[in-house]
Protein backbone atom coordinates (compact mmCIF):
# COMPACT_ATOMS: atom_id res chain seq x y z
CA UNK A 1 0.00 0.00 0.00
CA UNK A 2 2.79 2.32 1.32
CA UNK A 3 4.85 1.30 -1.59
CA UNK A 4 2.08 2.03 -4.11
CA UNK A 5 1.33 5.33 -2.76
CA UNK A 6 5.20 6.29 -3.59
CA UNK A 7 5.07 5.40 -6.55
CA UNK A 8 2.16 7.76 -7.78
CA UNK A 9 4.27 10.52 -6.33
CA UNK A 10 7.10 10.27 -9.55
CA UNK A 11 8.58 13.63 -9.94
CA UNK A 12 6.46 13.75 -12.84
CA UNK A 13 3.53 13.87 -10.48
CA UNK A 14 4.99 16.75 -8.58
CA UNK A 15 5.48 18.75 -11.92
CA UNK A 16 1.64 18.20 -12.92
CA UNK A 17 -0.03 18.77 -9.57
CA UNK A 18 0.88 22.67 -9.44
CA UNK A 19 -0.06 23.22 -12.80
CA UNK A 20 -3.69 21.28 -12.60
CA UNK A 21 -3.83 23.22 -10.08
CA UNK A 22 -3.46 26.54 -12.35
CA UNK A 23 -5.95 24.68 -15.08
CA UNK A 24 -8.91 24.52 -12.42
CA UNK A 25 -8.23 27.99 -11.50
CA UNK A 26 -8.11 29.62 -14.72
CA UNK A 27 -11.10 27.03 -16.41
CA UNK A 28 -13.05 28.04 -13.12
CA UNK A 29 -12.52 32.06 -14.30
CA UNK A 30 -13.16 31.36 -18.16
CA UNK A 31 -16.63 29.81 -17.55
CA UNK A 32 -17.29 32.98 -15.19
CA UNK A 33 -16.27 35.03 -18.37
CA UNK A 34 -18.77 33.06 -20.82
CA UNK A 35 -21.41 33.10 -17.79
CA UNK A 36 -22.24 29.29 -18.22
CA UNK A 37 -24.24 27.89 -15.29
CA UNK A 38 -21.39 25.58 -14.41
CA UNK A 39 -18.23 25.31 -11.83
CA UNK A 40 -16.04 23.34 -14.32
CA UNK A 41 -13.44 24.18 -11.49
CA UNK A 42 -11.73 20.35 -10.59
CA UNK A 43 -10.32 19.49 -14.45
CA UNK A 44 -6.88 19.46 -13.27
CA UNK A 45 -7.96 17.41 -9.94
CA UNK A 46 -9.74 15.13 -12.24
CA UNK A 47 -7.02 15.32 -14.70
CA UNK A 48 -3.85 14.27 -11.81
CA UNK A 49 -6.84 11.46 -11.13
CA UNK A 50 -7.09 9.98 -13.68
CA UNK A 51 -3.36 10.13 -14.91
CA UNK A 52 -1.19 9.73 -12.16
CA UNK A 53 -3.49 7.98 -9.18
CA UNK A 54 -6.44 8.03 -6.60
CA UNK A 55 -3.59 9.86 -3.89
CA UNK A 56 -2.16 12.05 -6.37
CA UNK A 57 -5.69 13.13 -7.26
CA UNK A 58 -6.81 13.63 -3.58
CA UNK A 59 -3.62 15.37 -2.71
CA UNK A 60 -4.57 17.78 -5.57
CA UNK A 61 -8.30 18.76 -4.56
CA UNK A 62 -7.33 19.74 -1.19
CA UNK A 63 -4.66 21.52 -2.00
CA UNK A 64 -6.34 23.26 -5.02
CA UNK A 65 -9.10 24.31 -2.52
CA UNK A 66 -6.33 25.68 0.76
CA UNK A 67 -4.44 27.51 -1.78
CA UNK A 68 -7.58 29.13 -3.69
CA UNK A 69 -8.67 29.62 0.12
CA UNK A 70 -5.74 32.07 0.33
CA UNK A 71 -7.78 34.38 -2.24
CA UNK A 72 -11.17 32.97 -1.25
CA UNK A 73 -11.66 31.38 2.44
CA UNK A 74 -15.06 30.01 1.37
CA UNK A 75 -12.77 27.38 -1.19
CA UNK A 76 -10.84 26.29 1.71
CA UNK A 77 -13.72 24.97 3.98
CA UNK A 78 -14.53 22.86 0.67
CA UNK A 79 -11.07 21.29 0.97
CA UNK A 80 -12.09 17.27 2.04
CA UNK A 81 -14.69 17.84 -0.82
CA UNK A 82 -12.06 18.60 -3.50
CA UNK A 83 -10.36 15.85 -2.50
CA UNK A 84 -12.45 13.06 -2.34
CA UNK A 85 -13.31 13.98 -6.36
CA UNK A 86 -10.12 13.55 -7.29
CA UNK A 87 -9.92 10.36 -5.41
CA UNK A 88 -13.27 8.99 -7.44
CA UNK A 89 -11.36 10.52 -10.48
CA UNK A 90 -8.10 8.15 -9.52
CA UNK A 91 -10.25 5.19 -8.81
CA UNK A 92 -12.30 5.57 -11.85
CA UNK A 93 -8.44 5.90 -13.44
CA UNK A 94 -7.54 2.56 -12.64
CA UNK A 95 -10.89 0.87 -13.76
CA UNK A 96 -9.97 2.00 -17.06
CA UNK A 97 -13.04 4.73 -17.55
CA UNK A 98 -10.98 7.37 -19.13
CA UNK A 99 -9.76 4.69 -21.45
CA UNK A 100 -12.57 2.74 -22.57
CA UNK A 101 -15.12 3.57 -24.92
CA UNK A 102 -18.58 2.64 -24.20
CA UNK A 103 -21.18 0.99 -26.52
CA UNK A 104 -23.35 4.27 -27.16
CA UNK A 105 -26.70 2.21 -26.12
CA UNK A 106 -24.94 2.65 -22.13
CA UNK A 107 -24.63 6.43 -22.45
CA UNK A 108 -28.66 7.05 -23.21
CA UNK A 109 -29.30 4.48 -20.34
CA UNK A 110 -27.22 6.68 -17.99
CA UNK A 111 -28.62 9.97 -18.99
CA UNK A 112 -32.04 8.56 -19.08
CA UNK A 113 -31.97 7.41 -15.61
CA UNK A 114 -29.79 10.36 -14.38
CA UNK A 115 -32.84 13.02 -15.58
CA UNK A 116 -35.47 11.03 -14.18
CA UNK A 117 -33.92 10.53 -11.21
CA UNK A 118 -33.29 14.06 -10.61
CA UNK A 119 -36.60 15.44 -11.96
CA UNK A 120 -38.28 12.42 -9.65
CA UNK A 121 -36.66 14.44 -6.90
CA UNK A 122 -37.16 17.59 -7.47
CA UNK A 123 -40.81 16.92 -7.84
CA UNK A 124 -41.25 14.89 -4.72
CA UNK A 125 -39.41 18.07 -2.82
CA UNK A 126 -42.02 20.72 -4.41
CA UNK A 127 -45.01 18.12 -3.49
CA UNK A 128 -44.16 18.03 0.06
CA UNK A 129 -46.85 19.43 2.44
CA UNK A 130 -45.69 20.20 6.03
CA UNK A 131 -48.19 20.25 8.33
CA UNK A 132 -48.75 22.51 11.59
CA UNK A 133 -46.43 20.54 14.14
CA UNK A 134 -43.20 20.54 11.63
CA UNK A 135 -43.87 17.17 9.80
CA UNK A 136 -43.11 16.85 6.14
CA UNK A 137 -44.61 14.45 4.46
CA UNK A 138 -43.83 13.23 0.71
CA UNK A 139 -46.05 12.30 -1.87
CA UNK A 140 -45.45 8.60 -3.03
CA UNK A 141 -44.21 7.45 -6.17
CA UNK A 142 -47.64 6.41 -7.30
CA UNK A 143 -49.00 9.72 -7.11
CA UNK A 144 -46.15 11.50 -8.89
CA UNK A 145 -46.43 9.40 -11.97
CA UNK A 146 -49.89 9.74 -11.69
CA UNK A 147 -50.05 13.07 -11.88
CA UNK A 148 -46.70 14.22 -13.53
CA UNK A 149 -46.74 11.49 -16.53
CA UNK A 150 -45.89 13.90 -19.19
CA UNK A 151 -43.22 15.27 -17.34
CA UNK A 152 -41.38 12.11 -16.53
CA UNK A 153 -41.56 10.70 -20.35
CA UNK A 154 -40.56 13.97 -21.61
CA UNK A 155 -37.84 13.66 -18.99
CA UNK A 156 -36.68 10.18 -20.11
CA UNK A 157 -36.38 11.68 -23.43
CA UNK A 158 -34.63 14.50 -22.23
CA UNK A 159 -32.52 12.15 -20.57
CA UNK A 160 -31.29 10.30 -23.40
CA UNK A 161 -30.79 12.97 -25.55
CA UNK A 162 -28.27 14.06 -23.63
CA UNK A 163 -26.39 10.65 -23.49
CA UNK A 164 -26.72 10.26 -26.89
CA UNK A 165 -25.21 13.48 -28.16
CA UNK A 166 -23.20 14.78 -25.04
CA UNK A 167 -22.10 11.49 -23.38
CA UNK A 168 -21.65 9.63 -26.72
CA UNK A 169 -19.14 7.18 -26.16
CA UNK A 170 -17.58 8.14 -22.80
CA UNK A 171 -20.28 7.03 -21.00
CA UNK A 172 -17.97 5.10 -18.65
CA UNK A 173 -16.69 8.34 -17.30
CA UNK A 174 -19.79 10.01 -17.71
CA UNK A 175 -21.29 7.81 -14.98
CA UNK A 176 -18.23 7.64 -12.63
CA UNK A 177 -18.51 11.40 -12.97
CA UNK A 178 -22.43 11.50 -11.79
CA UNK A 179 -21.83 9.60 -9.27
CA UNK A 180 -18.63 11.45 -7.79
CA UNK A 181 -21.15 14.96 -8.43
CA UNK A 182 -23.90 12.86 -6.17
CA UNK A 183 -20.93 11.94 -3.22
CA UNK A 184 -19.53 15.26 -3.36
CA UNK A 185 -23.15 16.79 -2.79
CA UNK A 186 -24.25 14.96 -0.21
CA UNK A 187 -20.73 15.30 1.98
CA UNK A 188 -20.28 19.20 1.18
CA UNK A 189 -24.09 20.22 2.43
CA UNK A 190 -23.55 20.16 6.03
CA UNK A 191 -20.28 22.09 6.33
CA UNK A 192 -22.42 24.85 4.00
CA UNK A 193 -25.95 24.55 6.30
CA UNK A 194 -23.95 24.44 9.49
CA UNK A 195 -20.89 27.31 8.40
CA UNK A 196 -22.89 29.08 5.84
CA UNK A 197 -26.08 28.80 7.07
CA UNK A 198 -26.83 27.37 3.57
CA UNK A 199 -25.71 29.63 0.91
CA UNK A 200 -23.57 29.85 -1.34
CA UNK A 201 -23.31 33.52 -2.32
CA UNK A 202 -23.87 32.80 -5.92
CA UNK A 203 -26.96 31.54 -8.18
CA UNK A 204 -27.68 28.76 -6.96
CA UNK A 205 -28.64 30.42 -3.64
CA UNK A 206 -31.86 30.28 -6.06
CA UNK A 207 -32.74 26.80 -6.03
CA UNK A 208 -32.35 26.89 -2.23
CA UNK A 209 -34.67 29.77 -1.44
CA UNK A 210 -37.18 27.19 -3.78
CA UNK A 211 -36.65 24.86 -1.41
CA UNK A 212 -36.92 26.27 1.55
CA UNK A 213 -40.33 27.86 0.47
CA UNK A 214 -41.70 24.35 -0.39
CA UNK A 215 -41.00 23.31 2.93
CA UNK A 216 -37.58 21.49 3.15
CA UNK A 217 -35.26 21.92 6.14
CA UNK A 218 -32.05 23.46 5.83
CA UNK A 219 -29.98 20.78 5.21
CA UNK A 220 -31.88 18.90 3.16
CA UNK A 221 -32.22 21.83 0.96
CA UNK A 222 -28.64 22.68 0.27
CA UNK A 223 -28.71 18.90 -0.71
CA UNK A 224 -31.14 18.80 -2.51
CA UNK A 225 -29.01 22.56 -4.85
CA UNK A 226 -26.43 20.41 -4.61
CA UNK A 227 -27.62 16.85 -6.32
CA UNK A 228 -29.35 19.40 -8.73
CA UNK A 229 -25.87 21.65 -9.42
CA UNK A 230 -23.19 19.19 -8.97
CA UNK A 231 -23.92 16.28 -10.91
CA UNK A 232 -24.05 17.77 -14.03
CA UNK A 233 -20.96 19.59 -13.32
CA UNK A 234 -18.77 16.97 -12.46
CA UNK A 235 -19.89 14.63 -15.19
CA UNK A 236 -18.76 17.65 -17.39
CA UNK A 237 -15.79 17.86 -15.97
CA UNK A 238 -15.11 13.74 -16.48
CA UNK A 239 -16.06 13.94 -19.75
CA UNK A 240 -14.01 16.98 -21.08
CA UNK A 241 -10.52 14.84 -19.18
CA UNK A 242 -11.91 12.07 -21.56
CA UNK A 243 -11.73 14.27 -24.21
CA UNK A 244 -8.69 15.50 -23.25
CA UNK A 245 -6.71 11.85 -23.08
CA UNK A 246 -8.19 10.92 -26.32
CA UNK A 247 -6.18 13.60 -27.30
CA UNK A 248 -3.06 13.33 -25.54
CA UNK A 249 0.39 11.68 -27.54
CA UNK A 250 -0.24 7.57 -26.24
CA UNK A 251 3.53 8.14 -25.44
CA UNK A 252 2.63 10.75 -22.65
CA UNK A 253 0.16 8.85 -21.26
CA UNK A 254 2.74 5.62 -20.88
CA UNK A 255 4.00 6.99 -18.13
CA UNK B 1 -3.42 38.83 -0.56
CA UNK B 2 0.04 39.74 1.56
CA UNK B 3 -0.07 43.34 2.94
CA UNK B 4 3.63 44.40 3.87
CA UNK B 5 3.99 46.41 7.09
CA UNK B 6 6.24 46.57 9.92
CA UNK B 7 4.51 45.26 12.90
CA UNK B 8 5.07 42.69 15.46
CA UNK B 9 1.92 40.51 13.94
CA UNK B 10 3.64 40.37 11.08
CA UNK B 11 6.96 39.45 12.51
CA UNK B 12 5.32 36.31 14.38
CA UNK B 13 6.48 33.01 13.42
CA UNK B 14 4.20 32.02 10.80
CA UNK B 15 2.94 29.03 12.20
CA UNK B 16 2.33 31.05 15.60
CA UNK B 17 -0.50 33.05 13.40
CA UNK B 18 -1.54 29.49 11.77
CA UNK B 19 -2.65 27.77 14.91
CA UNK B 20 -4.32 31.37 16.23
CA UNK B 21 -6.47 31.03 13.50
CA UNK B 22 -7.09 27.50 13.40
CA UNK B 23 -8.10 28.09 17.34
CA UNK B 24 -10.05 30.62 16.95
CA UNK B 25 -12.29 28.85 14.02
CA UNK B 26 -12.67 25.75 16.09
CA UNK B 27 -13.39 27.56 19.01
CA UNK B 28 -15.39 29.84 17.41
CA UNK B 29 -17.18 26.50 14.83
CA UNK B 30 -17.72 24.16 17.82
CA UNK B 31 -18.22 25.76 21.42
CA UNK B 32 -21.80 26.12 22.74
CA UNK B 33 -23.65 29.68 22.54
CA UNK B 34 -25.13 31.44 19.07
CA UNK B 35 -22.93 34.08 19.74
CA UNK B 36 -19.57 32.86 20.38
CA UNK B 37 -18.43 33.72 16.70
CA UNK B 38 -19.31 37.69 17.14
CA UNK B 39 -17.35 37.33 20.12
CA UNK B 40 -14.31 36.42 18.73
CA UNK B 41 -14.11 38.62 16.03
CA UNK B 42 -14.61 41.74 18.71
CA UNK B 43 -12.84 41.00 20.77
CA UNK B 44 -10.05 39.03 19.00
CA UNK B 45 -10.02 39.37 15.98
CA UNK B 46 -10.42 42.93 15.38
CA UNK B 47 -7.62 43.55 17.97
CA UNK B 48 -5.43 41.41 16.70
CA UNK B 49 -5.90 42.98 13.47
CA UNK B 50 -4.98 46.52 14.93
CA UNK B 51 -1.61 45.21 16.61
CA UNK B 52 -0.53 44.40 12.21
CA UNK B 53 -1.54 47.49 11.38
CA UNK B 54 -3.83 46.53 9.28
CA UNK B 55 -7.31 47.12 10.25
CA UNK B 56 -8.88 49.24 7.78
CA UNK B 57 -7.46 47.08 4.68
CA UNK B 58 -8.75 44.07 6.48
CA UNK B 59 -12.25 45.29 7.47
CA UNK B 60 -12.78 46.13 3.81
CA UNK B 61 -11.57 42.76 2.37
CA UNK B 62 -14.17 40.81 5.09
CA UNK B 63 -16.61 42.89 4.07
CA UNK B 64 -16.33 42.54 0.33
CA UNK B 65 -15.89 39.13 0.49
CA UNK B 66 -18.77 37.86 2.91
CA UNK B 67 -21.05 40.46 1.89
CA UNK B 68 -22.77 38.45 -0.84
CA UNK B 69 -23.28 35.52 1.40
CA UNK B 70 -24.84 37.84 4.55
CA UNK B 71 -27.08 38.94 1.81
CA UNK B 72 -27.92 35.41 0.30
CA UNK B 73 -27.99 33.62 3.47
CA UNK B 74 -30.66 36.75 5.50
CA UNK B 75 -32.83 36.59 2.56
CA UNK B 76 -33.28 33.17 2.16
CA UNK B 77 -33.66 32.36 5.91
CA UNK B 78 -35.76 35.03 7.18
CA UNK B 79 -37.81 35.23 3.91
CA UNK B 80 -38.13 31.12 3.73
CA UNK B 81 -38.26 29.97 6.96
CA UNK B 82 -41.53 28.45 6.53
CA UNK B 83 -43.75 27.90 10.01
CA UNK B 84 -42.62 30.37 12.62
CA UNK B 85 -43.62 33.58 14.23
CA UNK B 86 -44.04 36.42 12.06
CA UNK B 87 -42.04 39.71 12.46
CA UNK B 88 -44.14 41.65 10.19
CA UNK B 89 -46.23 40.70 7.52
CA UNK B 90 -46.39 42.78 4.17
CA UNK B 91 -48.40 41.55 1.15
CA UNK B 92 -45.78 37.61 0.40
CA UNK B 93 -43.33 39.26 2.80
CA UNK B 94 -43.32 37.48 6.29
CA UNK B 95 -40.09 37.38 7.36
CA UNK B 96 -39.63 34.86 10.57
CA UNK B 97 -37.99 35.29 13.53
CA UNK B 98 -36.70 31.97 14.49
CA UNK B 99 -35.35 32.49 10.59
CA UNK B 100 -33.68 35.72 11.34
CA UNK B 101 -31.96 34.12 14.22
CA UNK B 102 -30.48 31.81 12.47
CA UNK B 103 -29.28 33.99 9.72
CA UNK B 104 -27.80 36.42 12.21
CA UNK B 105 -26.01 33.06 13.95
CA UNK B 106 -24.93 32.10 10.22
CA UNK B 107 -23.62 35.95 9.63
CA UNK B 108 -21.38 35.35 12.50
CA UNK B 109 -20.05 32.37 11.39
CA UNK B 110 -19.57 33.61 7.92
CA UNK B 111 -17.58 36.44 9.18
CA UNK B 112 -15.60 34.18 11.23
CA UNK B 113 -14.38 32.06 8.90
CA UNK B 114 -13.58 34.79 6.28
CA UNK B 115 -11.59 36.99 9.04
CA UNK B 116 -9.94 33.91 10.42
CA UNK B 117 -8.73 33.34 6.95
CA UNK B 118 -7.70 36.55 5.95
CA UNK B 119 -6.29 37.15 9.36
CA UNK B 120 -3.44 34.99 8.36
CA UNK B 121 -3.25 35.41 4.38
CA UNK B 122 -3.01 39.15 4.64
CA UNK B 123 0.39 39.08 7.21
CA UNK B 124 2.05 35.78 5.80
CA UNK B 125 4.39 36.10 3.17
CA UNK B 126 3.63 32.66 1.16
CA UNK B 127 7.60 31.90 1.17
CA UNK B 128 8.30 32.10 4.62
CA UNK B 129 5.10 30.11 5.28
CA UNK B 130 6.54 27.21 3.42
CA UNK B 131 9.85 27.43 5.05
CA UNK B 132 8.23 27.29 8.39
CA UNK B 133 6.41 24.17 6.93
CA UNK B 134 9.74 22.58 5.81
CA UNK B 135 11.53 23.30 9.61
CA UNK B 136 9.32 21.34 10.70
CA UNK B 137 9.23 18.81 8.85
CA UNK B 138 6.68 18.75 5.97
CA UNK B 139 8.51 17.59 2.78
CA UNK B 140 9.99 19.50 0.57
CA UNK B 141 7.98 17.79 -2.45
CA UNK B 142 4.59 19.20 -0.76
CA UNK B 143 6.78 22.49 -0.19
CA UNK B 144 7.62 22.63 -3.91
CA UNK B 145 3.75 22.00 -5.15
CA UNK B 146 2.43 25.30 -3.24
CA UNK B 147 5.52 27.71 -3.93
CA UNK B 148 5.07 26.58 -7.76
CA UNK B 149 1.16 26.93 -8.14
CA UNK B 150 1.49 30.50 -6.63
CA UNK B 151 3.76 31.73 -8.44
CA UNK B 152 1.73 30.14 -11.72
CA UNK B 153 -1.76 31.06 -11.18
CA UNK B 154 -0.74 34.15 -12.67
CA UNK B 155 0.25 32.72 -15.89
CA UNK B 156 -2.41 30.08 -16.68
CA UNK B 157 -4.80 32.84 -16.27
CA UNK B 158 -3.00 35.30 -18.53
CA UNK B 159 -2.47 32.37 -20.77
CA UNK B 160 -6.22 30.96 -20.84
CA UNK B 161 -7.60 34.14 -21.95
CA UNK B 162 -4.61 34.52 -24.28
CA UNK B 163 -6.38 30.83 -25.81
CA UNK B 164 -9.21 32.84 -25.73
CA UNK B 165 -8.30 35.83 -27.71
CA UNK B 166 -6.73 33.75 -30.02
CA UNK B 167 -9.68 31.31 -31.25
CA UNK B 168 -12.02 34.59 -31.01
CA UNK B 169 -10.06 35.76 -33.61
CA UNK B 170 -9.75 32.99 -35.72
CA UNK B 171 -13.94 33.59 -35.95
CA UNK B 172 -14.75 31.19 -32.72
CA UNK B 173 -18.15 32.48 -31.08
CA UNK B 174 -18.03 33.38 -27.48
CA UNK B 175 -21.46 35.38 -27.40
CA UNK B 176 -24.66 34.50 -28.18
CA UNK B 177 -27.15 32.14 -26.35
CA UNK B 178 -25.99 29.72 -23.66
CA UNK B 179 -25.74 26.78 -26.69
CA UNK B 180 -23.04 28.78 -28.46
CA UNK B 181 -21.08 29.88 -25.50
CA UNK B 182 -21.14 26.35 -24.13
CA UNK B 183 -19.70 25.09 -27.47
CA UNK B 184 -16.57 27.90 -27.15
CA UNK B 185 -15.31 25.91 -24.37
CA UNK B 186 -13.97 23.03 -26.00
CA UNK B 187 -11.68 24.94 -28.34
CA UNK B 188 -10.33 27.03 -25.11
CA UNK B 189 -9.62 24.48 -23.14
CA UNK B 190 -8.13 21.43 -25.15
CA UNK B 191 -4.89 23.88 -26.19
CA UNK B 192 -4.57 25.45 -22.46
CA UNK B 193 -4.65 21.78 -21.42
CA UNK B 194 -2.85 20.42 -24.19
CA UNK B 195 -0.04 22.63 -24.46
CA UNK B 196 0.31 22.68 -20.45
CA UNK B 197 1.20 18.74 -19.98
CA UNK B 198 3.81 19.22 -22.58
CA UNK B 199 5.29 21.32 -19.77
CA UNK B 200 5.41 18.93 -18.06
CA UNK B 201 7.79 16.86 -19.32
CA UNK B 202 10.43 19.98 -19.30
CA UNK B 203 10.01 20.71 -16.08
CA UNK B 204 10.31 17.42 -14.41
CA UNK B 205 13.86 16.88 -15.81
CA UNK B 206 14.97 20.96 -15.19
CA UNK B 207 14.35 20.12 -11.55
CA UNK B 208 15.37 16.84 -11.30
CA UNK B 209 18.86 17.98 -13.03
CA UNK B 210 18.93 20.77 -10.30
CA UNK B 211 19.04 17.78 -7.44
CA UNK B 212 15.31 17.65 -6.88
CA UNK B 213 15.31 14.15 -5.44
CA UNK B 214 18.89 14.31 -3.23
CA UNK B 215 17.98 13.10 0.16
CA UNK B 216 21.05 15.21 1.80
CA UNK B 217 19.24 17.56 4.36
CA UNK B 218 18.84 21.30 2.64
CA UNK B 219 19.26 24.67 3.99
CA UNK B 220 17.78 27.84 3.49
CA UNK B 221 19.01 30.93 2.68
CA UNK B 222 16.24 33.30 4.76
CA UNK B 223 16.04 32.09 8.51
CA UNK B 224 12.82 32.80 10.40
CA UNK B 225 12.93 34.15 13.18
CA UNK B 226 11.89 31.93 16.27
CA UNK B 227 11.45 32.21 19.72
CA UNK B 228 11.02 29.94 22.76
CA UNK B 229 7.54 31.83 24.48
CA UNK B 230 6.01 31.53 20.46
CA UNK B 231 6.67 27.38 21.03
CA UNK B 232 5.20 27.49 24.22
CA UNK B 233 2.48 29.56 22.51
CA UNK B 234 1.71 27.36 20.24
CA UNK B 235 1.36 24.19 21.64
CA UNK B 236 -1.22 26.05 24.09
CA UNK B 237 -3.08 27.22 21.16
CA UNK B 238 -3.15 23.34 19.35
CA UNK B 239 -3.57 21.74 22.78
CA UNK B 240 -6.99 24.13 23.42
CA UNK B 241 -7.74 23.32 19.71
CA UNK B 242 -7.83 19.48 20.63
CA UNK B 243 -9.49 19.49 23.67
CA UNK B 244 -12.33 21.94 22.33
CA UNK B 245 -12.88 19.20 19.59
CA UNK B 246 -12.62 16.21 21.83
CA UNK B 247 -15.31 18.05 24.25
CA UNK B 248 -17.45 18.73 21.44
CA UNK B 249 -17.90 15.21 20.08
CA UNK B 250 -18.11 13.56 23.47
CA UNK B 251 -21.06 16.36 24.24
CA UNK B 252 -22.54 15.53 21.19
CA UNK B 253 -22.45 11.66 21.55
CA UNK B 254 -23.71 12.12 24.90
CA UNK B 255 -26.45 13.96 23.98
Amino acid sequence: MLDNIKKEFSTRTLVLIPIAIAINIAIGELVVRLKLPVYLDSIGTVLVGALAGPWAGALTGALANLIWGLFNPFAAAFFYVAAVIGLLAGLAGKRGAFENESPRWLSVLVGAVFVFSLTMFILAFTNATTDDTGFTTYPSMAELFSSYAIIFVVAILVGAAIGYFLLQRGGYAGIWGLVTGVVAAIISAPTAAYVFGGVTGSGTDLLVAAFRASGGGILASVMAQGAVSDPFDKMLSFMVVWLILGSLPARFKAR
Amino acid sequence: MYVARESGLHRLHPLTKGSLSLLLLVTGLLLPGNWTSYFLVLFVILPVAYWGKILRNFIGIVWGISLPFILSVVIIQSLFWGKGTPIFEFWIIAPKQEGAIFALVSVGRIILVMAGFILFAMTTRPDTLMISLKQVGVPSSLAYIIVTTLQIIPRFQSKAFTILDAQRSRGLETEGNILTRARALVPIILPLVLSSLVEVEERAIAIEARGFNSKKEETSLIEIPDTNGQIILRRVFIVITILTIIARVTWQLLK
